[in-house]
């Protein structure tokens, strides 16, 4: 049996319990898949995964806090949920997880990059192992997998999903990389080339909040401090200088708590590279605090804590 | 809203390089300033009839005071504004001494750093709304932690003061360090005759409860209503039987553990009574050496006792009290001379500390009083001290003056030549600190009268020769090395913050200083307070201390709690952190990181959960405030909103680069 066969077996004997399982289906076209919130075993028929179902589902988790509700996990998304347990935003009892072992998804930037031309609405998918070949406008493409899979599969260390009532699929090794050459070159630059970056990148940002909206750790939806107007943290007005502090306010609120799940970046309508300050951040916590989001049940994130003093920081440097 | 600002000229102290009509004059252009003027003292008394005057003319409804610091005058203000009939919230202050005039020179560029200070007040003010506070009751009843001299002096003045006490004690005798003294400096009169009498008063005082071989366990509530658990640890005796009669000790057949009172220069049995002006004067057992707690085999000690008050099987106990203030007394201890490579390490058992050397002068140490060494027990006759081990030195993380080394180094050099007329002293010094009434001329008489030969500079190394050290350092007065054969070393330590002691700081939520000492408020004005309201400080644990200074310290503590605990109410600060419920998600974050246990689940109407601040236990530390990440919780007079008007008033945003 597939794992996909192994996967529906697996929700159908505990789908009597539960309001709803979410996991993906094809969306518009055949490249690209988009949410499935599975309540009969008619859903079921609908379900895919593999290297097109990208979306992390544990987004959608706070939101159905109350429910019983299972999901289906990737490696990366496995994180967000624990990291959501560990902040005790949703209930483990509620919740049934189905993992996954997971080879990589594909980038739909890197694929509309690579594309001759823009691909509209795709007439045909064909999938291999290594290869991903599209049609549009009767033309077809071959792509290879390597050069159109996201960045955070490119340094994967946890392929295989962390947290499972359920595990599927054959267990995946994690990859030798552990440094992106975009993020050593975005390091590399001076304060001024830094600065001169976001300047430009910033002034693309239309304020859609996609970026909050998908991501898993940003649970206070209404009440998110950047569109509140007391206590009044940001104005509205679209400059760069603006829509930077809000990128340095989610940043702030989402240290220690990011998961590198890329989805901010991913729902990104104008391609702002905002892994850049994430992977930043997560690097300082990871150097001062040895804290890693959503590895490990019942870790605290070191910003949630109160110490007199803390192992990592010298603060009597006389 | 219609504010008033005043522009203190501090005499000359902000006028001299303040142009303070001009910030008066600027102010007035700031919104919602209507009235603004500049003043010579405007904490004087007629500086205050002023403010008040305007606000009563002019119809403020708020002021602001550029001047000093607001720890010097922020009350005084806030009184006076009272007085003129608003709510004392509705006052800010700008500090434009420390922050601008004395630090600068620039008449120019200080006067325009005034302005933007006093700019950031007005704004702050414009979001400031009156606050009330709330009144409580207290707990006629203080908790002492320690029973050094210190705590025995704050024990004593609050109970002869008429309050309750409870005093606790980690040893099994109350004492502390000055009981294992012989002579004490300048006045070289007994440290035990001193002393005791003080002990037996804090043993037969009805006012007083003495728990030894105690610590806190857990401590709650806050200023006024604070609820302690007291951990009383198991001694095996009963002490409610136990007389003290010694009879057990004599019996018990494994008396061959260091006896840390005579700082290991000794044994003692494993069943014991440190030493015989002990107060309490009961036994206890040491669960690590007794053969019947270690091997289930003996049990002498229990046929032995007459009284039958022996208990193998005694267990730790639990104490609830409450108590309306806590004096924390937990001393210091001796710096770990073994980090120094050039004193040997420990492998010269001629080389003793201090505190040990005091126990061979006392005639109840182990000597009986006679100075004998620890390898040979041959009297010595050349003596070398050095001071400063463990003192003023960074590359051991010691870069204070532990303050009374040098004088009890004189003392004890001053003893030495009483105990063995024929021997020599040698002192290898520093400098000599000798600031205090009659300490000087003590010092001086060390070397004038008693021939001590002080030298100053450090020892490089210490080795054997035959039987004796030989000690070798420089004479950086002369500029030469010296070397002298020396029978007896003892190193002069320096005093360290007393083991245990940042996590009883946890527990009170006070903060020790970088040394591990605990911060008083303010290190001038409010040196017994601390910045936990309730909690006082006395002795050396507040950094080293000798003993007048440690008592004058106790009975400061014991007249700030009689001060504090004589009001029948107190006000709560209304500067606490307040949630937004509907903001609120219930994740619990400022719960988890509220250093002061203020803050509690509750759940609102629909059953969410929700945090709530609990008014008189929150200090108004905002660090919730920065954990949360929808800014649900605020803090009271420090909103994000008044902080943000205060940085917007000193970088405007540029509203204007969009549409250029
Ligand atoms: C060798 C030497 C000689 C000295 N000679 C002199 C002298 O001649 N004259 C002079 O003025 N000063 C002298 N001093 C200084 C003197 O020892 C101190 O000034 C004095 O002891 C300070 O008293 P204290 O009560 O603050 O602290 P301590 O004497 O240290 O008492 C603290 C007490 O608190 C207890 N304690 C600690 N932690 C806890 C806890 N967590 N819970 C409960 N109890 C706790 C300890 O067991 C101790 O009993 C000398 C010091 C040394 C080292
Ligand atoms: S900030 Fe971005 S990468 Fe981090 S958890 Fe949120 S969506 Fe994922
Ligand atoms: S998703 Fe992109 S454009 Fe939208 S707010 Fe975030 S960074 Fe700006
Ligand atoms: S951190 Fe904020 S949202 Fe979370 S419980 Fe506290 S007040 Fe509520
Ligand atoms: S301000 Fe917040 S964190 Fe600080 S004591 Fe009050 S409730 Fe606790």
């Amino acid at each position: 049996m597939s794992p996909l066969d192994d996967l529906k077996t697996a929700i159908k004997s505990r789908l009597g319990e539960l309001d709803c399982v979410i996991g993906w289906e094809q969306g518009y076209d055949q490249l690209h898949a988009t949410p499935l919130f599975i309540r009969s075993e008619a859903d079921l028929d609908r379900l895919v995964i593999g290297p097109l179902a990208v979306h992390n589902l544990a987004t959608y988790l706070p939101g159905l806090r109350g429910k019983k509700v299972g999901i289906i996990v990737k490696g990366c998304d496995s994180r967000s949920v624990i990291q959501l347990l560990n902040e005790n935003l949703i209930t483990r009892d509620d919740l049934v997880v189905f993992g996954l072992c997971c080879s990589g998804v594909v980038s739909h930037r890197k694929i509309r990059a690579a594309l001759p031309v823009d691909p509209g609405f795709v007439e045909a998918v064909d999938l291999s192992t290594d290869t991903l070949s599209i049609t549009a406008s009767g033309q077809t493409t071959i792509l290879h997998m390597a050069d159109i899979a996201a960045d955070k599969c490119q340094i994967c260390q946890y392929p295989n999903a962390l947290i499972a009532d359920v595990l599927v699929g054959s267990p995946q090794e994690s990859k030798v990389l552990t440094t992106l050459a975009c993020q050593e070159e975005f390091e590399a630059k001076s304060e001024a080339e830094k600065f001169a970056f976001w300047q430009e990148t910033m002034s693309r940002c239309i304020r859609c909040y996609a970026c909050r909206n998908a991501c898993p750790m940003c649970v206070c939806r209404d009440f998110c401090i950047s569109t509140s107007r007391d206590p009044l943290w940001l104005g509205q007005e679209n400059t760069p200088g603006e829509n930077m502090m809000f990128q340095l306010i989610h940043v702030s609120h989402l240290t220690g708590r990011c998961t590198e799940c890329g989805e901010c970046e991913r729902a990104c309508p104008v391609d702002i590279p905002l892994l850049l300050l994430r992977r930043y951040m997560n690097k300082q916590v990871q150097d001062v605090f040895e804290h890693r989001a959503g590895t490990a049940l019942e870790q605290t994130p070191p910003l949630l804590t109160f110490k007199v003093e803390e192992e990592g920081i010298k603060e009597r440097g006389w | 809203m219609r504010i008033g600002v005043f522009i203190c000229h501090c005499g000359s102290n902000i006028a001299g390089t303040v142009d303070c009509p001009k910030v008066a004059a600027k102010a007035l252009t700031y919104p919602d300033v209507v009235f603004s003027t500049d003043t010579m003292y405007a904490c004087s008394e007629p500086g205050q009839d002023g403010i008040i005057a305007a606000v009563k003319e002019q119809q403020l409804d708020g002021v602001v005071v550029a001047s000093c610091t607001p720890r010097m005058h922020e009350q005084t203000f806030r009184r006076a504004v009272e007085r003129a009939g608003l709510n004392r919230y509705m006052f800010e202050m700008a500090n434009i001494r420390e922050h601008v005039s004395w630090i600068g020179k620039i008449m120019e560029d200080n006067t325009i750093k005034a302005q933007e200070l006093v700019r950031m007040a007005v704004e702050k003010l414009r979001r400031n709304r009156p606050l009330i506070p709330k009144r409580f009751e207290t707990v006629k009843r203080v908790l002492v932690i320690g029973g050094g001299v210190a705590g025995i002096q704050a024990a004593l003045d609050c109970a002869d003061g008429g309050q309750e006490v409870v005093l606790i004690e980690r040893e099994q005798s109350i004492g502390g360090k000055m009981a294992k003294l012989d002579k004490t400096f300048p006045t070289v009169d007994c440290s035990s005759c001193v002393l005791g009498p003080k002990m037996v008063d804090i043993a037969q005082h009805p006012k007083i409860t003495l728990y030894a071989c105690a610590e806190v366990e857990s401590v709650g509530g806050y200023v006024g209503n604070f609820h302690i658990t007291i951990r009383r640890k198991a001694t095996y005796v009963d002490w409610n039987v136990c007389n003290g009669c010694g009879l057990c000790l004599e019996k018990c057949p494994s008396h061959k553990h260091p006896d840390p009172f005579n700082e290991n220069l000794c044994t003692a049995p494993s069943i014991n009574i440190p030493f015989p002006q002990a107060i309490p004067k009961k036994a206890a057992i040491n669960p690590q050496s007794c053969l019947k707690l270690t091997q289930g085999k003996c049990g002498i000690c229990a046929t032995v006792c007459p009284l039958k008050c022996i208990d193998y099987e005694q267990k730790d106990e639990l104490v609830d009290v409450d108590v309306g203030a806590v004096i924390v007394a937990t001393g210091y201890d001796l710096f770990d001379w073994h980090k120094y490579p050039q004193y040997g390490q420990g492998r010269y058992p001629d080389i003793i500390t201090s505190m040990q050397y005091e126990r061979l002068l006392s005639a109840s140490g182990p000597t009986g009083g006679q100075i004998k060494r620890p390898s040979d027990g041959k009297e010595p006759k050349n003596i070398v001290f050095i001071q400063c081990v463990g003192s003023r030195d960074r590359s051991v993380d010691r870069p204070y003056c532990s303050g009374f080394c040098c004088m009890y180094t004189a003392k004890q050099a001053i003893l030495t030549k009483d105990h063995l007329p024929d021997s020599q002293s040698f002192v290898f010094y520093m400098d000599i600190r000798s600031p205090g009434k009659l300490y000087d001329e003590f010092t001086r008489r060390a070397m004038e009268e008693y021939g001590a030969h002080y030298v100053r500079g450090r020892v490089s190394m210490i080795y054997p020769q035959d039987d004796k050290l030989l000690v070798r350092g420089a004479d950086t007065l002369a500029g030469t090395q010296v070397e002298v054969q020396a029978d007896l070393v003892v190193l002069a330590v320096g005093a360290e913050a007393a083991a245990g002691a940042a996590q009883l700081g946890e527990k009170l939520r006070v903060c020790p200083d970088q040394y591990g000492f605990f911060v008083e408020s303010h290190p001038k004005l409010k040196p017994v307070e601390t910045n936990t309201a309730g909690v006082y400080l006395a002795g050396a644990c507040q950094g080293p201390k000798d003993i007048p200074a440690s008592v004058s310290q106790g009975s400061a503590a014991a007249a700030k709690v009689l001060g504090l605990l004589s009001k029948k109410e107190l006000e709560s600060d209304p500067a606490v952190a307040r949630v937004n419920q509907p903001r609120c998600v219930g994740c619990g974050k400022c719960i988890q990181t509220c250093p002061f246990g203020a803050i509690k689940e509750v759940a609102d109407r629909f059953g969410n959960p929700k945090a709530e601040v609990i008014d008189t236990v929150c200090q108004g530390c905002g660090i919730c405030t920065v954990t949360c990440p929808q800014g649900a919780i605020q803090l009271e007079h420090f909103t994000d909103n008044q902080i943000l008007a205060e940085v917007q008033a000193l970088c405007p945003p540029k509203i204007f680069a969009n549409y250029e």
